[in-house]
């Protein structure tokens, strides 16, 4: 367990580690930003946090750095910085680790950002469910302002940085940055069409960043020891530090692992994990959160850093891995996805909208047994209408779970149909509304 | 529009056309300039983009994926294909999803024959779909009366949601629920209640929302289009009447035509039922022993040519008077004028526009010397600062409150509201939510306001040097005005103080344009002439008269108040609006008349009343015209009319006046006639006919001309074309249809002649405070509702269905304190009189203030002492000072 | 040869001497058999409930080429926005039997019935209204159809769910 060394998961591991501002500050907390207000300048951050190679954490693993550096720096009037907590993806729960057990560590990094990109006021949109993280966050807030890390003047520079929790209402939506910011302006928490994008038309339309919580955690260790240290860390030059990775579904131990990108999904799921649950052999995983294609054994040897899934047609995601072992069948984990992905279509646009409901219909009619074989194709047709014509990447999301468990178990859904037409052969005809 | 003209053009190929469109254009825009039609749902010009729907995906050279038009402007060099087999099958499949669970109710639905879904759905896909699942059905919870939402058939393109944010500033509509359950809604479980623009109707591209009105009595291509101009408001807006039978159907606007652009408001969509009420006076009807009875025409206008020329050759022409409503055509303003001061022969004629407009009038010719705007409608949208005097522009004149909230929600504009308002969120929108600078005030103490602008102006030295260095008697005369005035009075009386007067004087003075909307608070009001010179004053002072794009804006309440001033349908001017003592007009109009004007003394509607009460006036003719009903008791109306000798009567309705007329000639709407309106800013625009008169009923021009041959001064025309070209060879500019002029500029003659010595007659008494009410009474105020205008539009069924009767309205801490409820009755008393009505609590009017709709219940207006105004002979009669006690 | 070809012309002859069988029908004590597809005189039908299957759509009015029918539709009384044919008339005297309506109506509330008996001494009774034709439905027509919201859950709302229609189940899907 000990073999990768852990950056943000370290403090909260020792025994005892409450997760307090004097305990944090024992742990070389607050340090980098007091280094930062001493007078560095924010191109020197930007261009640290660049060269670290530092990518988003939350799913689409877009360059730190590069965003910040977006920011119109002369912009009169009001920036903006927001967390984006509502961590809703099924099977991921690194964030809420983060901010119930290490709330400065992101705290500290929300004030550095805030610093760099020149923003006074920043928000933590956190996820509904999440009250406790809330709570600590809110705390935390109150323990650090009181300490003159924020506020206003903060550590005697005259800069004033504010950070306010806003707690979501449920919706899996608002993970995505554009329907974060409309559900945070007070509006119905709806996607907006990009460009332009937030780093100019954000929260109130003012210049925003939205980050996620880990990206966030790992600034202030970046900036104390260092861009070359963190880009050595992982799989340089693509995949630099590490990554939480949340692991979960049938394996012996499931929970929050820290390691550095790269390693392999063998390791991950067999040595770390500790193998699967029942010994049973692996059928199937899902490497980055419920959006992400699922995987089959062939491609455990398959490195965990972004480009390499790519290539292996999934993708890195919010680092959620869930594991199904031989048995499961995949028709039902692709309903089950689909279901949670009807109930959280926000209606905005057409082909979500509807291409949701008619995908769940057609599965679930496929598992009673009562589909038929025309319905395969339809459903890939339907994959294909809603992939790339929507607004926000829910659209994507939303189709993986079926495309990829059409791609490498087409024979699953292919019995179950065969089945209900030896069940119901007259039934098999379902009449359509033309021929009424 | 200057936006684009200065940033310069760019080159974009769409479907292997090449064209150069403004930088900044949307692809959809520039396709549709180039002829190539790209389907579309969401999409709307008056929008901002959404790019919801999906169905204007569009294929982009070097662009990853399909591009939503809509939401895609276009870069030089843009290469676009809208009719590629990956464009045409995305549009298939978008399609296929919407029908997936649309209702085919097209059969039944009111949009069938012209929805968009239908028409996408015939070009691009086959009949049949793949979906076999069942369709979700919504149930419906409650069933509105004037709009209807049926949400099995919403495509979700939030057109109506964002159309009520965006244009209309109310908000009454959002999208509730999730994914495909998302459904459009109101606020709360019970039917819509809003502004009832019909927006959201006109909006939907499918059959989601219908009028409920003519809900399932017509097919769209039965339909017979007329466009016409609306005879609510002075607004002037652009319609289409849709008849089918002889029978008004549904009322449209287009986008692009009229001021209105496609926008309309309640009145003007929900209102058109009132021109064909069961009510109408269908045959002319004459006196027999007391009774009313129907008889032929030839019988009826032998009697009055008979009764007139009689009472004429007995008692001469000035004892014969006039009265027409503004709402009448130009034609038919004209033509009466004509009748009176010739076949007649007197000048006791005046119009409905005496009711208010009058002073506007006035004031602009006092100052400028124009008997219009100075500005145009176009020149709200590029004010920097607007200032809106006694306005209540939402229900008075819905369309400029458009103009209002486009200026400053799109083109930030500094709004200055002096209203009586309070800024609180409810079912119709409210301006002084938008406003910059707002100052609630009573509706009596207006000339507070405004004086305390002008005191703010000379204090803080915002006075144009240009003007110090020509008119230093001017400002010093007004200086020592306001100088008498301290802030504890004006604070006293407005509850407001000095600080904000001299922001928003500032804000007015900064501004480069600024232009003054005033209206019926002030030009209805007691001292309202006094109010609109201070106005124009404050203009002067800042230097703004003179300037392009700034002016004073006196809104009309009726439709064509502006034209009865141009026609010159009231005594003090000829038609041209030309003063009727110059000499030169007269000579003029007597040369193109080829008969002598008569030469008797003018006489407005409250010197007619009063001859009439002392018998001088023996008879009147009152066209369409309602004065038992418009003026208080206080008035002495019945007296005056019982007093008559002869009264004639041209009515739509059987209205109080018309049942003491001894002859009713029945006149048609405005849907059956062809003529021009011209709106408040002096843009003619025309009215033709929609269906074809009800019963024996004609057009007003018709019955005074066929009077006129029976009275052998013949003026006959063979159609309105005829009276229009007379019209036009005698005030050339008059009734020529078209985009709408150029504003006059202020006469600078005028102007000068003011600053030197027309200021100083009336200095003393427009520069003084309005009397305190005693502490425990309210202000009383009657005005108009936005969902009626006038009597007329009570005729109207949907108006009617959204507002039947009216009720008090009273701010709730008001109510608080007097222990009311909303629903109790309460007692209106003053020295003249006691009512009872019933109580309805709003926070959108002032503590202090009582509000009823002018439109019902005559009993109130017994409350109301009638004042005449000395110089434009205004009736004032809107504002009373009443106690307040619960009904037992 | 003469003699034969006078044989051959007159077989015909000769065999309806011999075997005779009239082609004339003794109207009306006789009556032709119709042929399957014969268009005859317009019905309005109504479903086994007996409620009017007309929604009042107008398409017949729009198809009809020589201008037979006129539709006033409107809501139905007490049942708020349901469309039926407040008035339904047939002018016949100037129906040419070309069917085009019964072919546009969208729910089948068109039918053409086997009568062809209507000659009339007044042209004005062949100015047919509603509850006439509704009449010659009942008594051409006397097998109904299901209505229509029972015939298939994906046609339910063609005209609007009606009081007390039990819910669909996709609306309870989640």
């Amino acid at each position: 367990m000990a073999k990768y060394e852990k950056i943000l998961l370290k403090n909260m591991e020792q025994p005892g580690y409450t997760g307090s501002l004097k305990e944090y500050e024992q742990t070389g907390g607050y340090q980098a930003f007091r280094k930062v207000c001493e007078g560095m300048a924010p191109s020197d951050i930007i261009e640290t946090v660049k060269l670290s190679g530092l990518r988003g954490r939350g799913g689409a693993g877009f360059p730190t750095g590069v965003k910040w550096s977006f920011i119109p720096k002369d912009h009169p009037g009001p920036k903006y910085l927001c967390c984006n907590a509502d961590e809703s993806e099924p099977g991921t729960f690194k964030d809420r680790q983060l901010m119930e057990r290490d709330p400065h560590q992101v705290l500290e990094g929300m004030a550095i950002t805030c610093y760099t990109i020149g923003a006074e006021t920043a928000y933590i949109y956190i996820r509904g469910e999440f009250w406790l993280g809330a709570k600590v966050l809110d705390q935390a807030i109150a323990e650090a302002k009181k300490a003159g890390y924020l506020g206003s003047n903060v550590l005697g520079t005259g800069k004033t940085i504010n950070i306010f929790v806003h707690r979501g209402a449920g919706a899996y939506i608002c993970g995505e940055e554009t329907a974060l910011l409309e559900s945070l302006e007070g509006k119905r928490g709806k996607p907006r069409f990009k460009p332009p994008f937030p780093a100019t038309h954000g929260l109130y339309q003012k210049p925003t960043v939205v980050n996620n919580v880990e990206t966030l955690a790992n600034i202030p260790h970046i900036l104390n020891k260092g861009a070359a240290w963190f880009a050595a860390i992982g799989a340089p030059p693509k995949g630099t530090g590490t990554r939480i990775f949340c692991l979960s579904g049938h394996i012996k131990r499931p929970g929050n692992y820290e390691v550095p990108m790269g390693v392999t999904f063998r390791e991950m799921i067999y040595e770390i994990g500790g193998g699967m649950r029942s010994d049973k052999p692996l059928k199937a995983f899902i490497p980055g959160g419920a959006s992400a294609p699922f995987l089959t054994p062939e491609h455990l040897d398959v490195k965990m850093d972004f480009e390499s899934l790519a290539m292996a047609g999934s993708m890195l995601g919010s680092g959620g891995i869930t594991v199904m072992e031989e048995g499961t069948s995949m028709v039902w984990a692709a309903l089950r996805l689909m279901e949670f992905f009807y109930h959280e279509s926000c209606g905005k646009c057409t082909p979500c909208r509807e291409g949701s409901s008619w995908l769940v219909q057609t599965l679930q009619r496929i598992s009673r047994r009562e589909g038929r074989m025309s319905d395969l194709d339809l459903l890939l047709d339907l994959c294909k209408s809603i992939e790339g014509r929507t607004v926000c990447a829910f659209g994507e999301a939303e189709v993986s779970p079926i495309v990829s468990t059409m791609r490498h178990w087409r024979s699953e859904y292919e019995e179950l149909i065969r089945e209900a037409e030896a069940a119901h052969p007259v039934k098999q005809e379902i009449p359509v509304l033309s021929q009424i | 529009m200057s936006e684009h003209t200065t940033t310069g053009m760019v080159t974009v190929t769409i479907d292997d056309v090449t064209a150069s469109v403004p930088k900044g254009t949307l692809v959809i825009e520039a396709a549709r300039q180039l002829g190539v039609m790209i389907p579309h749902f969401c999409y709307h010009p008056k929008l901002a983009p959404d790019a919801n729907c999906r169905m204007c995906l569009v294929e982009i050279e070097k662009m990853p994926r399909l591009q939503t038009s809509c939401s895609t402007q276009v870069t030089e060099g843009m290469v676009v294909r809208s009719s590629v087999p990956t464009v045409k099958q995305a549009r298939k499949s978008v399609l296929d999803f919407i029908l997936a669970n649309h209702p085919l109710d097209c059969p039944v639905c009111d949009q069938g024959g012209r929805c968009d879904l239908q028409d996408f759905s015939h070009e691009y896909t086959a009949s049949g779909t793949k979906f076999v699942e069942l369709k979700r059905v919504f149930q419906k919870e409650y069933f509105s009366p004037v709009i209807e939402t049926q949400m099995n058939r919403c495509v979700q393109c939030l057109r109506c949601v964002r159309y009520c944010d965006e244009v209309m500033d109310v908000r009454a509509l959002a999208p509730a629920g999730r994914g495909t359950l998302t459904k459009i809604k109101s606020f709360g479980v019970h039917e819509l209640d809003c502004e009832f623009c019909g927006g959201c109707v006109q909006i939907c591209p499918v059959g989601a929302i219908t009028s409920r009105l003519s809900m399932y009595e017509f097919r769209p291509w039965m339909l017979k289009r007329t466009e016409s101009t609306c005879g609510y408001c002075g607004d002037g807006c652009q319609m289409t009447f849709q008849a089918k039978d002889n029978d008004l159907i549904e009322v449209n606007s287009t986008l692009g035509v009229g001021r209105n652009n496609g926008d309309l408001c309640s009145r003007g969509y929900f209102g058109y039922h009132a021109n064909v009420h069961e009510d109408r006076l269908q045959s002319p009807m004459i006196r027999c022993d007391g009774e009313l009875v129907e008889v032929p025409w030839e019988e009826a206008l032998a009697v009055v040519a008979e009764k007139l020329t009689a009472i004429k050759s007995a008692n001469g022409a000035d004892a014969i008077g006039g009265l027409i409503a503004s709402r009448c055509t130009n034609e038919d303003l004209y033509l009466f004028q004509k009748f009176m001061r010739v076949v007649i022969g007197t000048n006791q004629l005046d119009s409905s526009a005496r009711y208010g407009h009058m002073n506007g009038i006035h004031a602009l010719q006092r100052v400028q010397g124009t008997h219009r705007w100075s500005m145009s409608f176009d020149d709200l949208l590029s004010a920097n600062a607007i200032l809106t005097v006694g306005t209540n522009l939402t229900e008075t004149n819905p369309i400029t409150a458009l103009k209002v909230k486009e200026a400053v929600k799109r083109r930030g504009a500094e709004l200055i509201t002096v209203e009586a308002l309070e800024p609180a969120i409810g079912t119709i929108s409210n301006i002084a939510l938008l406003s910059t600078h707002h100052l609630p005030l009573a509706p009596d103490q207006f000339a507070s306001g405004t004086i305390g602008l002008l005191k703010a102006v000379i204090q803080e030295n915002l006075v144009d040097a240009e003007l110090v260095a020509h008119a230093k008697d001017y400002i010093d005369a007004i200086k020592k005005q306001v100088d008498a005035i301290s802030w504890t009075d004006i604070e006293a009386r407005t509850g407001l103080t000095a600080e904000i007067f001299q922001d928003s004087a500032k804000v007015f003075t900064r501004a480069e344009r600024a232009v003054i909307l005033v209206g019926q608070g002030v030009l209805r009001s007691q001292g309202g002439y006094g109010m609109t010179l201070n106005l124009m004053d404050l203009l002067v002072l800042t230097g703004k008269l003179n300037r392009i794009g700034c002016g004073l804006a006196p809104l009309a309440e009726e439709n064509n108040d502006q034209g009865s001033v141009e026609m010159g349908a009231v005594s003090e001017l000829l038609p041209g609006g030309k003063d009727c003592r110059s000499r030169e007009a007269q000579q003029s109009l007597e040369a193109a008349w080829g008969c002598s004007l008569p030469s008797g003394e003018e006489g407005t509607l409250m010197d007619m009343l009063g001859k009439a009460k002392r018998g001088i006036l023996k008879a009147m003719i009152i066209v369409g015209e309602n004065p038992i009903g418009s003026l208080p008791p206080d008035s002495g109306i019945e007296d005056a009319i019982g007093k008559l000798e002869f009264l004639v009567c041209q009515e739509l309705f059987l209205t109080d006046t018309a049942k003491r007329a001894d002859v009713i000639f029945p006149a048609c709407s405005y849907a059956e006639k062809d003529g021009t309106f011209t709106s408040t800013e002096g843009h003619t625009q025309a009215v033709r006919k929609a269906i074809e008169p009800l019963g024996e009923s004609r057009p007003d021009w018709e019955i005074l001309s066929a009077l006129s041959v029976m009275m052998d001064h013949p003026l006959e025309y063979e159609s309105v074309k005829a009276i229009g070209k007379e019209m036009r060879d005698l005030m050339p500019g008059t009734r020529t249809l078209g985009p709408s002029p150029l504003p006059p500029r202020p006469c600078l003659d005028t102007l000068t002649q003011y600053l030197q010595e027309g200021y100083q007659d009336t200095l003393a008494t427009r520069y003084c405070l309005p009397g305190m009410k005693a502490t425990h009474t309210f202000v009383l105020n009657v005005g108009q509702s936005i969902f009626h205008s006038g009597k007329f539009s009570t005729r109207a069924k949907g108006l009617i269905q959204i507002q039947s009767q009216g009720v008090l309205s009273m701010h709730p801490e008001d109510a608080e304190r007097l222990g009311l409820a909303c629903g109790d009755g309460v007692c209106l008393e003053n020295q003249l009189g006691q009512v009872k009505t019933t109580v309805k609590l709003s926070d959108r009017i002032p503590c202090g203030v009582l509000f009823f709709p002018e439109h019902f219940d005559q009993d109130i207006q017994r409350l109301f002492a009638v004042s005449v105004d000395n110089d434009t002979h205004v009736p004032y009669f809107k504002c009373a000072h009443v106690e307040v006690s619960k009904a037992s | 040869m003469t003699f034969y070809e006078l044989a051959m012309g007159m077989k015909v002859t000769l065999r309806h001497l011999l075997h005779y069988r009239p082609i004339t029908l003794q109207y009306p004590h006789e009556k032709r058999l119709l042929p399957e597809n014969y268009r005859g005189m317009l019905a309005l039908l109504r479903y086994d409930d007996g409620t009017e299957k007309c929604v009042g759509c107008d398409l017949c009015e729009a198809v009809c080429p020589s201008r037979v029918i006129r539709v006033i539709s409107a809501e139905v009384p007490n049942e708020p926005i349901k469309r039926y044919a407040k008035e339904y008339d047939m002018d016949m005297t100037r129906c040419l039997f070309c069917g085009l309506c019964v072919q546009a109506c969208p729910v089948d509330a068109l039918g053409m019935t086997r009568e062809y008996e209507w000659a009339v001494y007044n042209k004005r009774n062949l100015h047919l209204n509603k509850e006439q034709l509704l009449a010659i439905g009942d008594r051409s027509f006397p097998n109904r159809e299901k209505r229509l919201e029972f015939q298939h859950p994906n046609v339910a709302f063609f005209n609007l769910p009606f009081p007390g229609q039990p819910l669909k189940e996709s609306q309870t899907l989640t």
